[in-house]
């Protein structure tokens, strides 16, 4: 088969290619790449619920006083608490760092990242068309998104900018390095990072989790896989990537084949040459 | 329940620094730092007849005091007996508290990286001992004690004599180190190191009165959005096979 055959823009499926794609499953997530991010859910959940508990002038506190108690409570200090913020927080950089140096060829080098979270035209068009459909203006189809989505990328570009600035506030808080000015700004910038990931973080939740169109997403958090009818219509440009790559792999697979065969047809003249639908295993036996 | 003060008599303070020098061994005050300090105020009358005085500065343990509320973290709280404390284990240094003190009472310990001030040495208190400075004053010039005990020392002074805060027109927040002496005394005194209004750093002003709204916004804007797409949701229901 040649790679020409994989369509370029979305095409109407039949009954048959839509009930048979939706059966097949294909590689969505690397395994580190589903334990981080449910290691990485389970401290922002750590953080934000102990942080909200720290912040306790009525200057700038936004949990009510209730709140504020009842996690001075469970810790049995407020002094406990900072600790185990600080806990939690310290083994995030820790894993964090861990990711970075030995995923960097796979996730964070800057063509990988170009690629995954770069917006194209297609992503604003889809951001402008997402929005319209979410308000009920408009059923016009979504343009071709690839391995993640407009939405998906904005979020991700955010995180990519505020996370390190998060990260380096908290080490300049817990270690008091550079002095109280430095201090006081770096409190101030590590609650105003994390304010913006949380408003963030209602959007990615709502549409990862919850959103119906957007839940196979969601399930291949956990698994890693996503099925090929939704890839289709919701990644199409990172469907026709694997499809492309698959290509590949079946044609390396009837080159060796052939190869083979040859090799064979040299050693065994009397022999006919076996069809080329015939399978390969039974062949090598 | 206690209510601490202190008297400073201020005829009976020769300037001697022996009070700051017991506070700063029994603390390990670094240099540079001081939790209590003596300073000569400036001079009142036409010389030949000149008067001069000290004013000894520690932390006042205000009954409204500014710093407790300054505090992100709460590290800065006040005890029922009125001491104001520092939680070290809270503190993260940022200095909001040093700037909200009109007395300069706290400074950064720089070899902690936190917050420091007197506390009536809370802890000798506990063993029935007197705060290092009263112990060590040669001139008796410092008296500690409870004014809800109205046989001690200090309640006399405070109420039956005429010690006074040191308080000035702008900034009256109830100090508890009362000043006993000639007038002029504290009017030397309040010349010389009036209490200074209560300050914000400015991160801490940029952070309640900008960027806290910029955030509440933010968070709001977006948890209104998915709000009104899952109700949305909800009303709609879901479909077995999306279209």
């Amino acid at each position: 088969m040649a790679s020409s055959t994989v369509e370029i823009t979305p095409v109407p499926l039949t009954v048959e290619q839509s009930e048979a794609m939706a059966q097949r499953q294909i590689k969505k997530h690397h395994v580190a790449i589903v334990l981080l991010h449910w290691f990485n859910a389970t401290t922002w959940l750590l953080e934000l619920s102990t942080g909200a508990g720290l912040i306790v002038s009525p200057y700038y506190r936004f949990a009510p006083v209730w709140y504020l108690q009842m996690m001075e409570g469970i810790f049995g200090s407020r002094a406990n608490m900072l600790r185990f913020h600080i806990a939690v927080g310290l083994s995030w950089i820790a894993v964090f760092l861990v990711y970075a140096i030995f995923g960097f060829r796979n996730f964070l080098r800057i063509e990988v990242l170009q690629h995954e979270i770069g917006l194209d035209m297609d992503d604003f068009s889809w951001l402008r068309v997402r929005t319209l459909r979410l308000l009920g203006k408009n059923q016009k189809p979504l343009p071709p998104q690839g391995a993640y989505n407009a939405g998906q990328k904005l979020f991700a570009l955010a995180v990519y900018a505020t996370v390190p600035a998060i990260m380096l506030t908290g080490l300049v808080m817990t270690f008091h390095w550079f002095g109280a000015a430095v201090v006081a700004w770096a409190m101030v910038l590590h609650f105003f990072a994390v304010g913006m990931v949380v408003s963030g973080l209602m959007i990615h939740i709502y549409m990862g989790a919850v959103f119906p169109e957007e839940k196979p997403a969601f399930y291949s958090m956990i698994t890693g896989m996503v099925n090929e009818l939704y890839a289709y219509r919701h990644h199409f440009k990172w469907w026709r990537e694997v499809r492309l790559e698959e290509e590949r792999w079946k044609q390396r697979l009837v080159d060796e084949e052939k190869k083979r065969a040859g090799a064979l047809e040299k050693s065994n003249d009397d022999r006919p040459a076996m069809p080329e639908s015939s399978n390969m295993g039974k062949e090598k036996l | 329940m206690p209510r601490y003060a202190m008297v400073i008599d201020q005829e009976r303070c020769v300037g001697c620094q022996s009070c700051t020098v017991a506070c700063k061994s029994e603390w390990d005050v670094p240099n540079g730092g001081a939790r209590t300090k003596v300073r000569q105020t400036g001079t009142a009358g036409q010389f030949p007849k000149l008067t001069t005085s000290f004013y000894v500065s520690q932390c006042n343990h205000c009954d409204r005091p500014t710093c407790v509320p300054a505090c992100p973290t709460g590290a800065t709280y006040q005890e029922a007996s009125g001491i104001v404390r520092v939680n070290r284990d809270l503190c993260i240094g940022c200095g909001s508290c040093v700037a909200a003190c009109p007395y300069s009472a706290r400074y950064i310990n720089a070899s902690l990286g936190k917050v420091d001030k007197c506390d009536f040495c809370a802890s000798r208190l506990e063993k029935g001992l007197q705060p290092a400075c009263v112990a060590t004053c040669p001139g008796h010039a410092k008296i500690f004690g409870d004014l809800e005990d109205r046989s001690s020392d200090v309640f006399r002074m405070v109420y039956g004599e005429s010690a006074r805060r040191m308080e000035s027109s702008t900034v009256a927040i109830g100090p508890n180190v009362y000043y006993a002496g000639k007038s002029e005394h504290a009017e030397l005194a309040l010349a010389s190191f009036a209490p200074v209004p209560p300050r914000s750093i400015a991160a801490a002003t940029v952070w309640s009165s900008l960027l806290n709204k910029v955030v509440y916004l933010a968070v709001g804007a977006t948890f209104l959005g998915q709000a009104v797409a899952f109700f949305h949701q909800l009303s709609n229901g879901e479909k077995q096979f999306e279209e």
